[in-house]
């Protein structure tokens, strides 16, 4: 038993397996979230939703995946064919790569870099990268049009996104998300959501436009192009996408939990648990896609100029202001930082 | 290792090939984008997982991205294909690769490597901040570059904006009442 853990334990070993397992993780974490985006929609509308698969119909995500396996993968016919295959997977390697950085409890986390920060940017930065693949590649108009316009979002949003995180790096004086949570330690009252709320909230908005989320969805845009990058997309390749949507919206939500709200950190220190504190990062995330979904299914999307303009003159400046008072407090009181 | 620095490296070259050969515009891009990638991967082997990561961000985040926007603004589907791009500049081409290569191959040759070690030297995240910043001593200069280049990103920003923006009186624009 113990060579066998000893075997499991070195190195190339270890990352090849801990990467499968986060796959798995995503793959999964996808099928369950699309249950809970329709059981939510439901519930908000005043419905039931899918109620006939399995009790409460628990089991529609694998009634789900049965049948996105068995659809035909439709391609237009002029379609740039490997760019439009490579496309799905473009965007879901990346948005399930950055899991390998995230402290899911004390001791466990795949890969503890020392710049898991910009790690994590730049990951998220090449998922504009398959946005415009899979726009290009379906040769459509529709699709073109709505890797245009995600191309723009993403690129805008970096800006607050990165922007906002600064103020946390400067306070726990780290790139590694495992010190960011270390430094949040002993009660909710030393989580960074306090000191940086005006980044807190920046970030959370930053992040919704990076998930492509309402009111953010202007690349898919349902109503006036129809789908977007994905319109072309069918079957399992429509599948990926989704699941990098997926996957990347419990991302957010899960370096929103990371770096402000305490990550594994119990919200009161008689209420650690030990090993089992990854139920707290379970909590926080899950609450946090609450928040997303609630939002969704809440608030009509923005329009192009609205949203260029909110981005610009609003998300940035108030990250650039928020930067200078927090250097400024670190500079004038240090007693207390 | 050596397997993996092969298979990168292949990537790198293949990538790069693809960059030239290639008769779609796009096509050339998205190669661009392996080949950065590739780099990447070995600044990961080179223990410098901060570059790496600076690389990605960077290079396959932004600047491939820019270019591809900048490929659909500015031209119609159907001059996206280049036939003659591999004959219109050859000689000139080969000659400005041989020179590059000439030139590495030499820097290769005189430097001393039996001293250089994978992972030391300024490769920390935190030594590489204060040397841009120049505070540790001897890297005064870097903070004069960078707050140089700082300056130069600055202006053209701004020029972009000046030559980009609608001149009063000349086309509505959306949602302006002129």
């Amino acid at each position: 038993m113990q060579t066998v853990l000893n075997l499991l334990e070195a190195e190339p070993i270890r990352l090849l397996l801990s990467f499968a397992l986060i796959l798995f993780l995503v793959l999964n974490l996808a099928g369950i979230l699309t249950f809970a985006e329709r059981k939510v929609a439901a519930y908000i509308q005043l419905r039931y939703g899918p109620n006939r698969v399995g009790p409460r119909g628990f089991l529609q995500p694998a009634a789900d995946v049965v049948k996105l396996f068995t659809k035909e993968n439709v391609m237009p016919h002029r379609a740039d064919m490997w760019i439009f295959l490579g496309a799905p997977i473009a965007m879901f390697l990346p948005a399930a790569a950055v899991w390998l950085v995230v402290p899911f409890a004390p001791r466990s986390v795949v890969a503890d870099l020392n710049v898991g920060v910009v790690f994590f940017i730049a990951l998220t930065s090449i998922g504009a990268l398959g946005l415009i693949m899979a726009g290009y590649g379906s040769r459509s108009t529709f699709s073109l049009l709505g890797a245009m316009r995600g191309a723009a979002q993403m690129i805008s949003y970096e800006v607050p996104l990165i922007l906002s995180l600064l103020g946390v790096i400067m306070l726990s004086g780290s790139l590694s998300f495992q010190d960011v949570v270390n430094s949040q330690s002993g009660g909710f009252w030393h989580w960074y959501f306090l000191p940086q709320l005006p980044m807190f909230i920046t970030f959370y908005i930053a992040g919704v436009a990076e998930a492509r989320r309402v009111p953010f969805d202007l690349p898919e845009g349902e109503s006036e192009i129809v789908g977007g990058f994905m319109v072309e997309y069918s079957g399992m390749t429509w599948g990926l996408i989704q699941a990098s949507e997926f996957a990347s919206m419990a991302l957010v939500s899960a370096i929103t939990a990371t770096l402000f709200l305490g990550g594994w950190q119990p919200p009161f220190e008689f209420l650690d648990l030990g090993n089992f504190n990854w139920l707290w990062f379970a909590i926080k995330t899950a609450l946090i896609i609450f928040t997303f979904q609630w939002i969704r299914w809440s608030l009509p999307r923005l329009r192009m100029d609205q949203l260029m303009d909110f981005g610009w003159k609003i998300l940035v400046p108030v990250c650039l202001i928020w930067l200078f008072v927090t250097a400024g407090a670190m500079l004038l009181l240090p007693s207390v930082f | 290792m050596t397997i993996a620095f092969g298979f990168l490296a292949g990537m790198v070259l293949v990538s790069a090939l693809g960059v030239v050969v290639s008769r779609n515009v796009v096509h050339s891009a998205l190669f661009m984008s392996g080949s950065f990638l590739g780099v990447a991967g070995f600044f990961v082997m080179l223990n410098a997982p901060s570059l790496a990561a600076f690389q990605v961000l960077i290079y396959v985040g932004a600047v491939t991205v820019v270019i591809l926007f900048g490929i659909m603004f500015t031209q119609r589907p159907q001059v996206r294909h280049y036939r003659t791009i591999i004959n219109r500049q050859f000689w000139a081409g080969l000659c400005v690769a041989a020179g590059v290569g000439a030139f590495l191959s030499y820097v290769l040759w005189i430097e001393d490597w039996s001293s250089a070690q994978a992972g030391n030297g300024p490769r920390e995240v935190a030594q590489l901040g204060r040397d841009m910043l120049g505070v540790s001593p001897g890297s005064e200069i870097f903070a004069l570059l960078f707050q140089v280049v700082s300056v130069l990103l600055l202006v053209a920003i701004v020029a972009a904006i000046v030559v980009s923006r609608r001149k009063v009186g000349t086309g509505v624009d959306r949602g302006v009442e002129e």
